[in-house]
């Protein structure tokens, strides 16, 4: 139980200190992004760790299953209670009683400050995924305390550029008669 | 048995919360002067009873009592002060108050780094969850004995 407190002590901290070293109209994106950015490098060391013992992964989906279930268990000692998906790179990640929001209240008390506390589990939840080898974007919202909702829109451009890059390659040999 | 009010202070006297579920009479006086007179009172006697006390003290103040009611105190080591009133029926109520201090205030209030410490609490969530433990309590029913 003390690890618990520890982090969640160090965390509230961490949001307070980014929060006063910010100041100006622009203070609040500001500070969400300096958290996102920390979660990201947390992340990455993280998923280092929990997946040393792993088998590779099979998919996509078998990525976002992972850090449903074992991740967040590892770091949040819950699951996500629910994972909805459309089949073309969004992922929505729901945690009905998230672990860092349980003390803040429970409903619409404090709500504007919420953002703030979520920002460095985004990051983490990236980090994690980029070096998963997953490029992505992780959003999230909250509508009634301590329900929240993880959106990871997963970036398909590299791979696409590759195969253009790899067809333009093949068209200029054609033509040119260079080297391939 | 019931329980008819409680107060909470941190250790500079300032009144942190009151909440009151069965109070019949008034004290005359604003609710300044009253946590003023009641923190006043608390210290007094503390000091007293210290100072007074033929055998080596223990624990200290523990509770006061009148033919109506009981008034229960809890100290903790960093110094909030948890106070209930209750009436005559309920034996002793150290451990209910510490229960209060380790499942409620350090749990919604100390871990909430939107309640700045020293001011008075405003967490909705500890007021409701105060509100449904004390209801829960063996000793407590609406009407007073």
């Amino acid at each position: 139980m003390a690890d618990e407190a520890l982090f969640q002590f160090l965390h509230s901290e961490i949001i307070q200190y980014v929060n006063r070293a910010e100041t100006g109209e622009s203070e609040n994106g500001r500070c969400v992004s300096k958290l996102e950015n920390m979660g990201f490098r947390v992340g990455q060391g993280l998923i280092e760790r929990f997946t040393k013992d792993t088998p590779r992964f099979k998919d996509e989906l078998d990525v976002m299953k992972f850090i449903c279930k074992d991740f967040w268990t590892s770091v949040f000692k819950k699951q996500i209670d629910n994972l909805r998906t459309n089949h073309q790179g969004i992922y929505v990640l729901q945690d009905n009683k998230f672990r860092l929001l349980t003390q803040l209240s429970a409903g619409k008390q404090y709500l504007e400050h919420a953002p703030k506390f979520l920002a460095f589990t985004c990051g983490l939840v990236r980090g994690a995924l980029s070096n998963i080898g997953v490029k992505s974007i992780v959003t999230a919202e909250v509508s009634v305390m301590p329900a929240c909702k993880f959106q990871v829109m997963i970036q398909k451009i590299l791979l696409g550029c590759d195969r253009r890059h790899w067809c333009e390659i093949r068209f200029q040999c054609e033509y040119g008669r260079g080297l391939c | 048995m019931t329980v008819h009010n409680l107060y909470i202070f941190d250790r500079n006297g300032a009144c942190l919360h009151y909440s009151e579920w069965n109070r019949k009479k008034q004290a005359g006086i604003s609710k300044e002067e009253e946590f003023k007179l009641m923190y006043g009172m608390l210290f007094s006697i503390r000091s007293f009873v210290s100072k007074m006390s033929p055998v080596d003290m223990k624990d200290g103040f523990l509770a006061f009592q009148t033919s109506r009611y009981k008034l229960h105190y809890y100290e903790t080591p960093t110094g909030i002060k948890l106070v209930m009133n209750t009436d005559l029926g309920v034996p002793n109520c150290r451990d209910t108050l510490q229960q209060i201090y380790s499942t409620l205030y350090v749990e919604y209030i100390v871990k909430n780094p939107l309640c700045v410490l020293g001011e008075s609490l405003q967490s909705d969530l500890f007021c409701s969850k105060l509100d449904s433990f004390i209801r829960a309590l063996p000793f407590f029913s609406v009407r007073a004995a």
